[in-house]
């Protein structure tokens, strides 16, 4: 835990200020797994391919409702690649998505939706159309990794979307090196890919769970020039395994214009389009939170909501709740990515993760 | 400013408008193709379904594109980095595919035929084609399996079958399997020279829950003919002859549809005029179908400005760009009744011309293009 900072700073003392008046407003305890599978009927599956010999990775994450959940975007980064944003959009027809896939490949990352949506089609899910046929509803964004060490070639194509689809489950998410966080890189260090959750515990907005899955692929970096977590502060349940901060060890990012953070935030409530748009756009604030900068001209940041709807409550007056729980999980789930992912050296291919470079901070 | 000069300014803006300030010729071949840097491939398949690809290139590299997504149904790729304030600045090629969202898949194909070819946004190690993509609902129809629908390989016959010239109309590429307010549907294009050189293309799969036609069956947006392109269709005030019924526009009660475009000019343009340009040329959906933009129809229209000529050498870039975004509409319009000319009755949909023989019987096939 990092209590030494927050008790020696002023800085600190204004992050304590602010995770006691979150706790205030809306008290919080992660889920039992502190992964996006807490929400009931969220599935997650991952396929990775990591060419041993160059050290390089890529993957596709894809995040099932079977039941449908109703979505909603926010694509506020400057480099998107992007499937079936428009239908999110409040005033169009189709209200709930079946599955969003997140995927490296830049936008030759598209093809891991082709596969998520046949692997579907073949479970009999998606929109209905007649005569009993269905056309799965796959909203899908991509980051940039290409070429990083493999050859640029080495992309998630349809085979990963349907390997990555026929895997998912309930139950722990892997972090780290994983699915579309393979390949990622966060500020000149290894990203990867984070989950975590939230159980709302205070007023009429207990028992909603709320849950984010993220690959942090970001041109800013997550923690400060001393090291330091700038989502730290929002720490549930001690479950950020760091021990102290470590003084200066940072590296500056290669490349400020190919990235992409992509994210899903799944809640159980019973959301309309429109709020699960207003979900998706106060949750990318937890982006703001943890990644500095963010939303950059190089980062095609897009953050997807599924409302799964099994707590039937009218959550009309609890939007502001989910949506404040969505941004400060999807900011947990950032740190999660970071102190999961691990280091590749191979050869000429060398990026150190922040516990490599913050060896005393991490307890791990 | 006194109230006469806000009249009279007004006046000359309307003249100028109303009046043929910029003359309206068809291009050459009538088709998006008259715009210098775009070229039109189709993939038809076997069972009523296919995609067009329309690539476009100035210099060797992509042009600006914009985007309008109005119809409540849509099935889109990369329409996000359209947005004027995002990073990419450059489209290399626009997918319209059938298949529902399923047709999707024929972007990636494409995306391999201009990879292959070099063609893309640069990156570090090699090239990201951008290509934007917007679908329409054909799956299943008139007995054809539901599974048989584009996918990648559509896509890269598309793209490798691309060339400037003459483009084919009716039942081809994402036209193939398309139907219109109950009658067939299909692949249209239609082109408009201005002066200065500008030069305004537009090319639409229609495949309307909405209709082309009036009650008596004259196309709604007959009057803007230039040059006799519509083969002197003949007006009808009796609606189809004895024994024909004008079909209902919902068959079977499912309303499963879109109508998908792309227009084009040979002016350079920023991601902001394009983007302003598929809005005005959108409402040439509106006045070529009627309804149009149904939460059925996921109607969406993309703008290419190919470059070879500037906006700073056509006076106020506002008013250019007012001109080139009122002939994208009419292009657009025109592009969709040649779309219904140009299509054949298939064992389940009636063409609008076996439909009305007598407003056609003047009209020789193929012969105005």
């Amino acid at each position: 835990m990092i209590r030494d900072r927050r008790a020696s700073s002023s800085a600190c003392a204004a992050a304590v200020f602010t995770l006691v008046s979150v706790s205030a407003s809306w008290a919080q305890t992660p889920g039992p797994l502190n992964a996006i599978t807490d929400v009931p009927g969220i599935e997650v599956g991952q396929y990775t391919s990591t060419d041993a010999t160059s050290g390089g990775g890529t993957g596709t994450t894809v995040v099932v409702s079977r039941a449908g959940a109703v979505g909603g975007v926010s694509q506020r980064g400057g480099a998107p690649g992007t499937r079936e944003t428009d239908l999110l959009r409040p005033e169009n027809l189709v209200e709930k998505v079946n599955a969003v896939v997140l995927s490296g490949g830049s936008a030759y990352g598209l093809a891991a939706a082709d596969g998520v949506m046949l692997c579907l089609e073949g479970q009999g899910i998606g929109f209905p159309v007649g005569a009993g046929h269905v056309v799965p509803i796959v909203p899908s964004a991509i980051l940039f990794d290409p070429g990083r060490c493999a050859p640029f070639s080495s992309r998630p194509d349809a085979s990963f979307g349907m390997a990555a689809c026929q895997l998912a489950r309930g139950g722990p998410v892997q972090q780290g090196n994983v699915g579309a966080g393979a390949g990622a890189r966060s500020g000149g260090s290894k990203g990867g890919l984070g989950t975590a959750s939230t159980v709302l515990t205070a007023g009429s907005s207990a028992g909603i769970v709320v849950g984010a899955i993220v690959a942090v692929n970001s041109s800013g970096r997550t923690f400060d020039t001393a090291g330091n977590f700038y989502a730290g502060f929002l720490e549930l349940g001690n479950e950020f395994p760091l021990v102290s901060p470590a003084g200066a060890d940072v590296v500056p990012p290669s490349n400020l214009l190919q990235n992409t953070t992509i994210a899903v935030v799944a809640t159980s409530a019973k959301l309309t389009k429109a709020q699960a748009t207003k979900v998706a756009q106060m949750a990318d604030d937890g982006l703001a939170r943890a990644i500095k900068p963010s939303h950059g001209v190089g980062d095609g940041d897009t953050i997807f909501v599924m409302a799964t709807g099994t707590d039937t409550r009218d959550a009309t007056n609890l939007v502001s709740a989910i949506g404040s729980a969505a941004a400060d999980t999807l900011s947990r789930a950032v740190v999660h990515a970071i102190l999961a992912a691990d280091s590749i050296h191979v050869g000429s291919c060398n990026v150190r993760s922040y516990c490599e470079q913050f060896p005393d901070n991490c307890a791990r | 400013m006194k109230a006469s000069d806000v009249c009279a300014v007004a006046f000359v803006v309307l003249s100028a408008v109303a009046s043929p300030a910029w003359a309206q010729v068809p291009g050459p071949n009538n088709a998006i193709t008259d715009v210098p840097g775009i070229s039109v491939g189709h993939f038809t398949g076997h069972s009523l379904t296919g995609t067009t690809v329309v690539r476009a290139e100035h210099g060797g590299q992509g042009v600006a594109g914009g985007v309008s997504q109005r119809g409540g149904a849509p099935g889109t790729r990369e329409t996000d980095l359209l947005k004027p304030e995002n990073m990419v600045q450059i489209v290399n090629a626009i997918t319209l595919s059938g298949g529902s969202a399923y047709g999707l898949a024929a972007a990636s194909g494409v995306m391999q035929c201009l990879e292959s070819q070099g063609v893309g946004f640069p990156v570090p190690g090699g090239v990201v084609p951008i290509v934007p993509t917007a679908i329409l609902f054909d799956p299943g129809r008139c007995g054809a399996p539901f599974n048989s629908r584009p996918n990648f390989s559509f896509g890269l016959n598309a793209c490798s079958a691309a060339r400037s010239g003459p483009v084919q109309e009716g039942n081809v590429g994402a036209g193939a399997g398309a139907v219109s307010g109950g009658v067939k549907g299909g692949l249209g294009t239609a082109s408009v020279v201005l002066d200065k050189g500008v030069i305004v293309g537009a090319i639409v799969a229609v495949n309307s829950v909405g209709s082309t036609f009036d009650a008596n069956g004259n196309l709604y947006a007959a009057p803007l003919e230039l040059a006799g392109e519509f083969g002197n269709l003949i007006p009808i005030q009796s609606g189809p002859p004895p024994g024909m019924s004008r079909p209902a526009a919902v068959p079977g009660g499912l309303l499963r549809n879109t109508t998908i475009a792309v227009v084009a000019t040979n002016v350079e343009l920023t991601k902001t005029q394009a983007t302003k340009i598929a809005q005005m040329a959108d409402d040439g959906l509106a006045r070529a179908i009627k309804p149009t933009h149904t939460p059925y129809d996921g109607d969406t229209v993309f703008a290419l400005g190919t470059g070879r000529i500037s906006m700073a050498s056509l006076g106020d870039p506002a008013f250019a760009e007012y001109l080139i975004g009122s002939a994208a509409a009419d292009a657009l319009s025109r592009a969709v009744v040649h779309a219904i000319l140009s299509a054949d009755s298939t064992s389940c949909e009636k063409s609008y011309c076996d439909l009305f023989p007598n407003a056609c019987r003047n009209r020789k096939k193929g012969a105005q293009k």
